[in-house]
Formats: C-alpha cells, sequence, structure tokens
C-alpha cells in the first residue's frame, strides 16, 4: 500500500472539502477547492485510491506545500 | 631510426585513456546505477560521431616515495559530436578517477570545453559529475603552485561568455558541487537525473562540520529540492532521459547566436482550429482553467517541451513550434495564485526572456496576469525588484513577440508581456486595467462603501455595475491591439505572423546587449 501526499500549491484558505475520509477517488479528483488570489483553485487527488486523511476544514488557512490530505492506494 | 617506438607508446596511452578508472573503478560506477561519462557520450550523441581531443592526455601517478606508478588517464573527457546531425562539444568528468576531482590535465581540458564552442560556434553539453577542488591536490609535496598568476584571465570568464554565444547545456548524471555545481547553474538548459544525481554547494561532511547539520547528500540537492529551487531547468527519471531531453532542448536553438533559428517541415496544419477554444476561459472569473491545455491545442502537436514547471509555477515557460518555426512559450498559470508574477515566477520569466532574446527565438505570450504576487510573504520576497528585472528583459528585448491577451492584464506585472514591436491579439476573454476589478472597487469606492447601510452589498453592486459595462471591443474599435480574434483562429493567425516574421529572423544574428546570465 503506498500513501500519496495532497499538497496545496498555493497558501490560501479553505473554501470547500468535497470528499469524506473513506471515499474512493481517482488521480485527478477534487479533494477540496481553495480560495486564493479571488480564484476558486482546486486541489486533485495526486493517485487512483482512497481519502485516508483530511487535515483541514473549511475557512481553514493553508501554506505553499502544506498537506491537506493524504491518499492511500 | 623510425618514430615506431614513440608512436607505440602513443598507442598504448590513447588505449589507457579509454580504460577510465579500470575494471574496478567502471564496476563502481555501474554499482551506483550510474553510466561511465564514456557511456553519457555515446548515448547523447548521434551514434559513431564522437571525435575526442586530447586522446593522450595523463598525468604521471606516484605513490608516497615518489616511485612512479604509471599515468593516470586526464579525468575529464572531451570532444566534438553531432545531435541531430549538427556538431556540438561535449564533455565531462570521468568519475571512475579519483571521483571526479580534477587533476591538471583533466581541469584544462573541462575549461578548453568552453573555449572549443566559442571558437567553432557550436553548442556545449556538459555531463557533469564530481566535487570539483580538493584540498588533498593543495597540500601535496612541493606545494601548491599558489594558484593562477596575476594577469591571468579570470577562469569564470569564459562561462560567462559562452552563454552570449552558444547554447549550454548542463546534465547531472551524479553527484555534483563545488566548481561543477557552479557550472550547472550557468547554463541555458540544465538537467538531472532524479534517481542518481544531486547538486550541492558543498557536501554532507563540509556542511556537518560548518553547520553541524547532518543530512544526506540527497536531503541537500536531490531533484526534489532543485526542481523547486529553480537550480536545474529539469528533471528527468533517469540519466538516460535527462541526456534525451538534453538533445530536445538544442533543437530548438541555432547552433550559435551567430546564426538564425532553424525552421522544420510541419506535417499539423497550419488551419487547424480547435473547436474547445471557445469556452477554455471560464465567464466566471473566480474559476480556474488549464492553460497548458491552450498552448498543446495551439501549437504544433507534441512540440511544447516545458522548462522548470516545479519553480515559480505561477508562470509557464517552454520552447515549442508553430508551423515548424521554433518559439519561446510564455504564459500564465492561472492555477498558481491566479497567475500572479511571484519573484520566483519573475526570475524564472526573465531568464526566459533572456535566453530567447539571446538566440533570437521569436516569443508567444498568452497573457492571463492579475499583476504582481501581493502580501506578506511577497513583500519579505522582494518581489517587485524581480518583477521589474522581468518587466526590463521584455521592454528591451529585441526578437519578435506576439502577445496574446487570453484573460487578465492588471497592474504593473502586465508590462512584462509586451516587448517593442509585439503583435498584439486579443481575446473576447480579456480584462484589464490598473488593478482588477474586486480589489479595485475596495480602493477607489471606500468612502462610498464605508458610508452605505450594507457595506459589502454596495461594493458587490458596484463591482456588478462595472463588470456589466466591460466589453472588449472598445480596444479593438481603438487599435488598442492589432486583432480581436476568435479563440480558435489562434493557431491560423500565429501560423501567419510566423510567416511575416522570417526575414526579420533571416536579419537577426550576433550577440544582443542583454544575453542570459546564470
Amino acid at each position: 500500500m503506498a500513501t500519496h501526499n495532497v499538497e496545496s500549491e498555493v497558501t490560501g484558505s479553505v473554501w470547500k472539502v468535497q470528499v469524506e475520509v473513506g471515499d474512493n477517488v481517482a488521480e485527478g479528483d477534487v479533494i477540496l477547492i481553495l480560495e486564493s488570489m479571488k480564484m476558486e483553485i482546486p486541489v486533485e487527488s495526486p493517485a487512483d485510491g482512497t481519502v485516508a486523511e483530511l487535515r483541514v476544514q473549511p475557512e481553514e488557512a493553508v501554506q505553499e506545500d502544506q498537506v491537506v490530505a493524504v491518499i492511500e492506494s | 631510426m623510425s618514430w615506431a617506438e614513440e608512436v607505440e607508446e602513443l598507442k598504448r596511452r590513447r588505449e589507457l585513456a579509454k580504460q577510465q578508472g579500470g575494471p574496478e573503478g567502471i564496476a563502481k560506477q555501474h554499482g551506483y546505477g550510474r553510466m561511465t561519462i564514456r557511456e553519457r557520450i555515446d548515448t547523447l550523441l548521434d551514434k559513431g560521431s564522437f571525435q575526442e581531443q586530447g586522446k593522450a592526455t595523463a598525468v604521471p601517478d606516484y605513490d608516497d616515495e615518489d616511485n612512479f606508478l604509471g599515468f593516470v588517464p586526464a579525468n575529464y573527457v572531451l570532444g566534438f559530436g553531432r545531435i541531430d546531425d549538427r556538431r556540438v562539444v561535449v564533455g565531462g568528468e570521468d568519475f571512475t578517477l579519483k571521483g571526479g576531482s580534477p587533476n591538471a590535465a583533466g581541469l584544462r581540458k573541462s575549461i578548453y570545453a568552453e573555449h572549443l564552442a566559442i571558437q567553432y560556434k557550436i553548442p556545449l553539453v556538459r555531463m557533469l559529475e564530481g566535487g570539483g577542488g580538493s584540498v588533498k591536490s593543495s597540500g601535496k609535496r612541493g606545494g601548491s603552485s599558489g594558484g593562477d598568476s596575476v594577469f591571468s584571465e579570470p577562469r569564470f570568464k569564459v562561462i560567462a561568455d559562452a552563454m552570449g554565444e552558444v547554447p549550454v547545456v548542463s546534465m547531472a548524471g551524479g553527484a555534483v558541487a563545488g566548481f561543477p555545481a557552479g557550472r550547472m547553474a550557468a547554463s541555458h538548459f540544465s538537467v538531472m537525473s532524479a534517481d542518481t544525481a544531486q547538486i550541492l554547494v558543498a557536501g554532507p561532511k563540509v556542511v556537518e562540520r560548518a553547520l553541524g547539520v547532518d543530512m544526506t547528500k540527497d536531503e541537500l540537492g536531490g531533484a526534489h529540492i532543485h526542481a523547486k529551487s529553480g537550480v536545474v531547468d529539469n528533471v528527468a527519471t533517469n540519466e538516460t532521459e535527462a541526456l534525451m531531453q538534453s538533445r530536445r532542448f538544442l533543437s530548438y536553438l541555432p547552433s550559435s547566436v551567430h546564426q538564425r533559428t532553424p525552421r522544420y517541415p510541419c506535417d499539423d496544419s497550419s488551419e487547424r482550429m480547435e473547436k474547445d477554444l471557445l469556452d477554455v476561459v471560464p465567464r466566471d472569473s473566480r474559476s480556474v482553467f488549464n492553460m497548458r491545455e491552450v498552448i498543446e491545442m495551439i501549437v504544433d502537436l507534441d512540440s511544447f517541451f516545458e522548462m522548470g514547471k516545479d519553480f515559480g509555477r505561477s508562470q509557464i515557460v517552454g520552447l515549442a513550434r508553430i508551423d515548424g518555426q521554433p518559439v519561446g512559450i510564455l504564459a500564465n498559470n492561472n492555477r498558481v495564485y491566479a497567475g500572479a508574477m511571484t519573484a520566483e515566477a519573475a526570475q524564472k520569466y526573465r531568464r526566459f526572456v533572456e535566453l530567447c532574446d539571446t538566440f533570437h527565438v521569436p516569443v508567444v505570450n498568452f497573457i492571463d496576469q492579475p499583476g504582481f504576487m501581493i502580501g506578506p510573504e511577497a513583500e519579505k520576497k522582494g518581489t517587485i525588484r524581480y518583477g521589474m528585472a522581468a518587466v526590463a528583459a521584455a521592454a528591451q528585448a529585441t526578437m519578435p513577440w506576439c502577445a496574446i491577451q487570453v484573460h487578465k492584464g492588471f497592474g504593473v506585472a502586465t508590462a512584462a508581456h509586451y516587448a517593442p514591436n509585439a503583435y498584439v491579439l486579443a481575446w473576447p476573454s480579456v480584462e484589464s486595467g490598473a488593478l482588477p476589478l474586486e480589489g479595485g472597487v475596495a480602493v477607489a469606492f471606500h468612502r462610498e462603501i464605508e458610508a452605505a447601510d450594507d457595506p459589502i452589498a454596495k461594493r458587490t453592486e458596484i463591482e456588478e455595475r462595472l463588470r456589466a459595462a466591460r466589453s472588449p471591443f472598445p480596444r479593438a474599435e481603438s487599435f488598442g491591439v492589432h486583432e480581436l480574434i476568435d479563440p480558435r483562429e489562434t493557431r491560423p493567425t500565429l501560423c501567419q505572423w510566423i510567416d511575416w516574421i522570417q526575414p526579420q529572423l533571416d536579419e537577426l544574428k550576433g550577440p544582443v546587449k542583454f544575453s542570459m546570465r546564470p
């Protein structure tokens, strides 16, 4: 089993979380949407797998390169 | 008396040079999963095209009692070869000998590689591995020579000069530290193999001694570090791919600044119009779109070669072809900070503009620029200085330039997207001004907003009113752009432009005033 960190490419705040722990996701599926520089930035799954961890909640601030979720495959 | 004896000895020495560090040294190199320098050269070049220079270079080796042991080949291999049938200079440290740290003849050859490329006006490909100087060499019996003479030319001048004369590519196949790491950075294109290479100013032992930090060389300077630091342009999965990327990069450039950019036959139709371009930019300006897909739809099929993807990620740069003509591509990536120009993106932008200017490669710029990056981090990084360096590079650029206003174009940063005499196209989705509507309204109408019973509702109302009044037509009516186009017409329009600029490209030769620096 491999774990994949889902990292935010930008500093911003969490607008919507689109999945729950335990959900199956495919590579490219949107895990959550951030708001940054007045745009809605989707953060996508780097791999097919299951959502093992969600480390942020709506309205929470995130930093560039922060791990926001973990996918297991 | 003939010279048979000397000729025999010469043959022996040439053979010796090919033995490199002997079967043991080669096995050790292979044991680390790395190619030898001669294998790298053979992989890079057109088959059988290597013509070695300084085949018999060697240094005499003595043991601690000064007994002569024999000759050790120079640990730098140098020569001419061909890539896609065009001549290049290639060179690299032989890591099977003394860890690649230069012996006297090796150092001379490594420096001569740069001279050779400039003299013969052909690209230089360095395949780097090794650690630069060693204190051992200065502590030897007889002492050191005390360095170069006071009147000798600085050793690094030729390295800097080369970047204004010929394409310089560096590939890291193993650990590269010190002087060779400097060479890596002093390149138009650099690539490291993810599985075997590290790039370090200084290795773990030196770092531990100076800073008390215990880290492996991979933790210090592995591919995961330098893809994001911007020290290398690209990361390849292995050495072979790194060498193939080096070949590909060179295909877009002339052999030197004294030639025009090449042009290739093209079997992708100049009339191809991708229908998806019509709705690729969302009407809602808060929604993102994929700029890389836009580029791929417009340039010749499979011709886009992106550089530095993970550094300054809000800006996309790379080489491509349009109707067979190599071009530099600049494009904002709205998925990262809305495509804002960060300090890193600005450095990437400036270097790329200088690369294209140096080699007279025309530029096509897809603009979706919300402005310089803002906020506390951006201020601390000195964004405006790097940003203005990018603006200056574009403003003084001399190559043909096409600017396509795709979406946003706000603030001073937008000036970086226009060179003198640019051909300017706009899509109907274009928005521009001093400030984006949202932030701009908050500033310009702050009294009115603060005086309202419901300030947020008031702000939204003003934003909506101004947004409704926005239209792409005035800029076409006033000749503020050359053409307002259907996005699907972008490729045919660019192919026409490529045809128009051919006489300019024929004329644009020689060194430029501001060539690329590391």
